[in-house]
């Protein structure tokens, strides 16, 4: 399914339109979970996000404007962002050792980009100007929704140190992808 | 924390760590209500959303348990097929969502990260929503309502019909075997935005929505008096 079949979707489930609904899970939820196991690595978990995250869809698909980027981007982001705010929530309990053992091994998969490849590529051009461990933390960040103590921990930094670091990282990565 | 910082890349950093959900919850809060009177800074969220979304593609898909698809459907909709519904023919046929797209004039990223950042202060309470296909048997006439109950409003627009010259359509709402309550008069090609009485809101979910052929300006005797040209349930959306 491409971008713009998945665009019309979204609008036609902006109108509730269940049989697009329905498409559209089937085409996108295992992007989705993915995102979410990332995050929280664990199933059961991941699996209420993914629901949680479509009933959002359901229900925000109004709000959905296509600009022209990647509907992709936008599920995605509602899925991350619903799956770090469950990690939040049970952080407390949760082992940050765990944590940093995924942010070390990220596994690059041949799957298609979500995005528009020259974005892609560009982002991936401006993290590898990064030195590896910044690189890293900004996956980090991203990808397990790592806060700067997770990361702190991660690379055996103190924790200002660890925002330092990254915020000049982040200024640098925002000058690199405007050039 | 902001050494050697221009504002503006103070800005571009904040950004950033908004997205990234490095700032903690006192912080995101500031940053919203910045965010939410400042279109530089929200073009900035989206500058970072969208270019840090393909870090997304290391995410190998894995695809849920189908009991996973389900159980949303059965929450959602509740136990029926969830596909066979009424409103999707409908809404396939119509050709108004383009209104409202147009109507969405936010920028969708600073929205994706907001409404799961703090939904109760940046979503204005919104639905429950409900839909009626309010139709005549040989669909010559056709309405769509949709009712959203955090405004108490009901939205009717007319894809097919319009009213015979010198007469109105009168829309009303029946409630089990009550007597019909006059909703209002429609314009000619079926469109309008009606308040629902108080007293109905509670009861949006299965009542029915009846238009009636009356005289121009609505039934003199605050009772259909014309034919009744169409009916529709209304459903939960």
């Amino acid at each position: 399914m491409n971008v713009s079949e998945i665009d019309q979707l979204i609008s036609r489930v902006a109108l509730g339109d269940r049989t697009a609904f329905s498409k559209l899970y089937d085409a996108t939820s295992a992007k989705l979970f993915g995102v979410a196991l990332r995050v929280l690595n664990n199933t059961a978990s991941a699996e209420d996000v993914v629901q949680e995250t479509y009933m959002k869809i359901w229900r925000y698909a109004d709000r959905y404007a296509s600009t022209g980027n990647s509907p992709m981007t936008w599920l995605i982001t509602i899925a991350r962002n619903t799956a770090i705010d469950r990690l939040r929530a049970t952080k407390q309990a949760a082992d940050i050792s765990d944590l940093a053992d995924q942010i070390a091994a990220p596994t690059p998969t041949p799957e298609q980009s979500a995005v528009a490849g020259s974005e892609a590529a560009r982002i991936v051009a401006c993290l590898n100007e990064l030195p590896d461990d910044r690189h890293a933390a900004v996956r980090g960040a991203y990808l397990e929704g790592a806060s700067y103590s997770d990361l702190a921990e991660k690379f055996d930094v103190p924790l200002n140190t660890m925002r330092t670091w990254l915020r000049r990282a982040l200024i640098a990565l925002r000058e690199c992808m405007s050039r | 924390m902001s050494d050697a910082f221009t504002k503006d890349e103070e800005d571009r950093v904040l950004a950033a760590e908004y997205v990234l959900r490095l700032l903690d919850t006192d912080e995101e809060r500031a940053f919203e209500a910045r965010l939410a009177e400042d279109r530089a800074l929200e073009t900035e969220v989206a500058h970072w959303v969208y270019h840090l979304a393909p870090l997304s593609d290391d995410v190998a898909p894995v695809a849920p348990p189908a009991a996973l698809k389900d159980q949303l459907f059965a929450d959602l909709f509740g136990a029926q097929e969830p596909v066979s519904q009424a409103p999707t023919s409908l809404f396939a046929r119509l050709g108004l969502w383009q209104g409202m797209a147009a109507a969405a004039t936010a920028i969708a990223a600073a929205l994706a990260v907001q409404l799961v950042t703090s939904p109760a202060p940046q979503t204005p309470a919104s639905g429950p929503f409900f839909v009626s296909e309010i139709a005549s048997a040989d669909e010559g006439l056709r309405i769509l309502a949709l009712y959203d109950g955090a405004t108490g409003g009901l939205r009717l627009t007319g894809t097919n019909g319009t009213a015979a010259e010198g007469r109105d359509f009168e829309l009303w709402a029946i409630i089990g075997e009550d007597a019909p309550v006059s909703l209002g008069v429609l314009s000619d090609d079926g469109t309008g935005n009606i308040a629902l009485p108080d007293a109905l809101g509670g009861a949006v979910g299965g009542m029915v929505l009846a238009i009636s052929d009356e005289p121009e300006g609505g039934s003199p005797t605050g009772a259909p008096t014309g034919a009744v040209l169409a009916t529709g349930e209304v459903t939960d959306l």
